[in-house]
């Protein structure tokens, strides 16, 4: 039941560890305790566990307190000028390129990158990512909220919320 | 700033979070509001271009790991629920268990063969040799299997051959062989079979994906797409008439 899941447990790792070598530490870690424990799980909670199992893995590995040191200082990327004429979507497209997109969610707070990783790449709903990062469903719903507008500002949308209000 | 009363549904609205009734209440606002109407536009547009970063898909020795070890850690398991089913048939007398416990891990196969289609176009991994040409992707396989796939192009019956990729399947590294149909992508999964040699189909379908299981010439052969259930009977006549 872990097998099918082995590419989400990576890709959600490799977004909270931001690097190839912790990442893969963490999946083979909490993959072994997902066979040893949650073997009879339906397949449907299947990814949610291993989620919450690797989430659990990495931060007992690194003390919550080394996690947020090591966190990259918060930099405001620099924003461009924009065809006005275009349409939100397009305008993001025209500045953005796939290399700035990850660069600005790394540099997202882990809080608010790893509920955007969850609820964007892997389309997990409210109540699964809860469930995952052990919290109420309101702190998912505001960090997806915050996390969108940081991410909106870090990209330098015209109309983020903060040139809005 | 967008409206305070839609402060919070715009958000769930994004998420798919809303009810039916709900999304038709936003839906009326957005027609009419700019504001509101950017902001949800901006939000989706973020999560397209998240979803357009890279997929981190997992290193192929961790993923040869964690199979080694579910091997391992299923094994005994199996043991004991195969002694057990030898237990019952002999207090039986009856052959009907093993039956059961044969459809069981049928149903396991074919949960993995969804999830492996799943994956390889989730993942962007669908291929590991693209060509269409039959004479390049059977010898790609060649020293990365221990057995040889029969791959044949059926672009003739409307089923172009795209490809193929070293996949993973019931515990073991499987051949996957890429068909298109149209938009539809169609994954076979060739595994080899010690016992049958007969035509044995199965069919089935899981989450939406429909799935036809057959054995040929000790091979076994798993098609699966979301392709409509008439269209991959086709194809599976098709490559099994080949």
């Amino acid at each position: 039941m872990v097998l099918p899941h082995v590419d989400a447990a990576f890709n959600y790792a490799r977004w909270l560890t931001r690097n190839d070598a912790d990442a893969e530490d963490v999946v083979q870690d909490a993959c072994v305790r997902a066979i040893r424990f949650f073997g009879s799980l339906r397949d449907d909670d299947a990814r949610a566990w291993l989620f919450a199992i690797v989430r659990n893995t990495w931060y007992t590995r690194v003390s919550r307190r080394d996690v947020l040191r090591n966190e990259a200082p918060l930099s405001s990327a620099r924003a461009e000028p924009v065809d006005a004429a275009l349409d939100p979507e397009a305008q993001l497209l025209q500045q953005h390129t796939v290399e700035r997109v990850r660069t600005a969610l790394e540099q997202l707070p882990l809080d608010f990158r790893e509920v955007m990783i969850l609820r964007e790449i892997e389309g997990l709903t409210y109540k699964e990512i809860a469930a995952v990062i052990g919290a109420p469903i309101g702190t998912v719903m505001s960090r997806l909220a915050r996390g969108r507008e940081r991410l909106l500002a870090l990209l330098g949308a015209k109309t983020s919320v903060e040139t809005l209000s | 700033m967008m409206c305070p009363r839609f402060d919070r549904e715009l958000e769930l609205y994004v998420d798919h979070e809303l009810d039916a009734d709900a999304v038709v209440t936003v839906r009326t606002h957005l027609a009419g509001c700019l504001t509101c109407r950017t902001h949800v536009a901006e939000r989706e547009a973020l999560g397209r271009l998240i979803r357009s970063t890279t997929y981190h898909s997992a290193p192929d020795r961790l993923r040869a790991s964690i199979a080694s070890r579910a091997a391992r850690s299923t094994a005994p398991r199996l043991l004991m629920r195969w002694a057990a089913a030898a237990a019952l048939v002999l207090a039986v007398g009856g052959a009907v268990t093993m039956v059961r416990f044969a459809d069981a891990r049928e149903a396991a196969i074919a949960g993995d063969v969804v999830d492996g289609h799943v994956r390889s176009l989730m993942a962007d991994h669908l291929f590991d040799v693209r060509s269409t040409d039959q004479h390049t992707v059977k010898p790609w396989f060649l020293g990365k299997l221990d057995f040889a796939p029969p791959v044949v192009d059926l672009a003739t019956s409307g089923f172009p051959l795209v490809g193929g990729r070293l996949d993973y399947l019931a515990g073991r590294p499987a051949a996957a062989l890429v068909y298109q149909r149209q938009k539809h992508t169609i994954n076979v999964f060739v595994l080899p079979n010690g016992t049958a040699s007969s035509l044995s189909v199965g069919n089935r379908t899981i989450r939406g994906f429909h799935l036809r299981q057959w054995s040929r010439d000790g091979m076994r052969f798993w098609a699966v797409s979301d392709l409509n259930d008439a269209e991959l009977s086709e194809f599976a006549r098709a490559l099994q008439g080949s």
